[in-house]
């Protein structure tokens, strides 16, 4: 059967909810004037030499979600040595925007550093919804906007707290409220398998930076939404054709211990969480991600070389269930510098960050706007991928 | 404990950078099972291809016999390539060994199709669903035949059917 090409679907940017549309970053580290070409795309991989900045983007977006996570003092945040070669004549700078639906949600903040201060403060910030201001702020200053039957305001806060966890949010479905749970529900991660030990006291939906709070992590995806447990069973047996199950049982007053159970026709065995391999753990992470995003998502999940710890033939496979899973909600976004990672994504959803040397900022291009002659992983490593 | 080798898996060997990402598009449809599919590292030219095909996987194959493997090359405007290259796979595998192409090259298809992932996806949809969306386009209807031959045999290993 022949066909007309012209009556072909053309590809068009799909912007899948809650996705990040835009991240500018300005004087923080070595991200000057930089803004992420992320464009709402599903899944993106950032690539490039060490100390490009790959993972200083995720560093930037670490300080937002912990803003949104309720950590308000600047000094807690950013330090004075976080602004670009120590220069303190302009702010650093965040924004990002986020497409939820068809909704626009836009944070922004700056903070300075005058002469004599012993910390940064805030110069700048700003949510908008659909373009129009929620709050704005200048130093210590806040302008609350007429929403609804609420009146606008004025009032002041202290210049060294950041004003976005302070703000009351009117209801759970107000701009604020959805923004700063999406923000604090995002999951960017550089896990760090050997100081994951299982053991929890509490029950949490927001993993850490390095998820050591994996335990409360677990507890608290499953007291959240039990039928995750399904989705969790479902990958771990495709992964490790022997796991049985995974157990939390009480070992303590008010503390938890995983155990995995492992089966097959020779036996059974169980295996204290934190006597699991590595990788195995970045198993049980991968688990809960795909797990949480169908439980509490869509999600942002940013994981920094997720290809860590992976045996080169788990490698693909990990990176293709991430993608897949955000593919129709949410936004993973991944760094790499494993071919078998790198080659799982596509020349449209994948970022070259480059520095000139240390004194220069990073720069970022989309791979489509770079002439990579042959094999990507191969010019990769002659190092011929440069913008 | 990645693709089962034990269990009916497919393996695709792609020519170039372009074939891989159209093979990526296919294994990101959603019905696809993940662990049922693995994409290798692309070969680097379509006699590349070949030569990798008898030296390492042909002999993988026959110790492994639920193995599929899908080599993935380009015409650049021979008609009879594809058909040359199948004639070389041995007699006894090639109920297991497909071997599909574009007619120029995969970068020809962008302008009129989208993206490789995209494309990749429409392949898959079309297979699952018998379709001819992508595979009709006249860069790759020629390879109708050999889908005819390929289709009953991933469908059962790659496609979650419901």
């Amino acid at each position: 059967m022949e066909i007309n090409p012209a009556t072909l679907p053309r590809y068009a940017i799909v912007y899948h909810p809650f996705v990040i549309r835009r991240l500018y970053i300005h004087n923080f580290r070595c991200l000057e004037n930089f803004e992420l070409p992320i464009l709402g795309q599903a899944s993106v991989l950032l690539i490039g030499k060490n100390g490009a900045g790959k993972t200083t983007v995720l560093l930037a977006l670490e300080i937002l979600q912990r803003i949104a996570r309720g950590t308000n003092r600047v000094g807690d945040l950013v330090k004075p040595k976080d602004l670009t070669r120590g220069r303190t004549d302009v702010p650093m700078r965040f924004e990002i925007e986020v497409l939820f639906g068809d909704n626009i949600y836009g944070y922004a903040i700056a903070f300075e550093f005058p002469k004599g201060f012993k910390e940064l403060r805030v110069l700048e910030e700003k949510l908008t919804f659909n373009g129009a201001p929620v709050y704005s702020r200048e130093v210590a200053q806040v302008h609350l906007a007429r929403t609804g039957r609420e009146n606008e305001a004025n009032f002041f806060i202290d210049w060294h707290l950041v004003g976005l966890p302070i703000i009351q949010q009117q209801s759970t479905n107000d701009p604020l409220s959805i923004f700063k749970q999406w923000l604090a529900n995002s999951l960017i991660f550089r896990p760090m398998p050997s100081l994951i030990c299982g053991e929890s006291e509490q029950e949490t939906l927001q993993p850490n930076l390095p998820v050591t709070n994996f335990g409360a992590w677990f507890a608290g995806l499953l007291a959240y939404a039990p039928s995750a447990y399904t989705k969790i069973d479902d990958y771990l047996k495709q992964v490790m054709p022997d796991f049985k199950d995974i157990k939390n049982p009480v070992v303590g007053a008010n503390s938890r211990r995983l155990v995995v159970q492992f089966s097959n026709e020779q036996g059974s065995m169980s295996v204290p969480f934190e006597d699991l391999s590595d990788g195995e753990k970045c198993f049980m992470i991968c688990a809960l991600v795909l797990a949480a995003n169908d439980a509490y998502g869509p999600l942002l999940c940013f994981w920094d070389e997720p290809d860590n710890y992976l045996a080169l033939s788990e490698v693909g496979h990990f990176v293709m269930a991430l993608r897949k899973a955000f593919q129709h909600g949410g936004q993973f976004i991944a760094t790499s510098q494993n071919g078998e990672a790198i080659r799982r994504f596509s020349e449209e959803n994948t970022l070259v960050l480059h520095r000139n040397n240390h004194l220069e900022p990073t720069i970022v291009r989309p791979l489509t706007e770079l002439q990579v002659r042959g094999n990507l992983v191969d010019a990769l490593i002659r190092g011929d991928v440069e913008p | 404990m990645s693709v089962n080798k034990y269990r009916p898996h497919v393996l695709v060997l792609p020519e170039d950078d372009a074939n891989r990402q159209l093979a990526t598009g296919f294994s990101l449809h959603e019905a696809v099972a993940t662990r049922t599919i693995q994409v290798l590292p692309e070969a680097g030219g379509w006699t590349q291809v070949l030569e990798d095909f008898f030296s390492d996987h042909a002999t993988a194959m026959d110790q492994y016999p639920h193995r599929l493997m899908v080599l993935l090359i380009d015409c650049d405007g021979d008609d009879n390539r594809l058909q040359r290259a199948r004639s070389r796979v041995p007699h006894h595998l090639v109920g297991r060994v497909f071997i599909l192409g574009t007619l120029s090259e995969p970068e020809a298809l962008k302008a009129d199709l989208g993206t490789y992932e995209t494309i990749g996806k429409g392949m898959a949809t079309d297979c699952r669903e018998g379709t001819n969306h992508i595979w009709g386009h006249p860069l790759l209807s020629h390879n109708g035949a050999e889908l005819e031959r390929l289709r009953p045999q991933i469908l059962p290993i790659l496609f979650q059917l419901p």
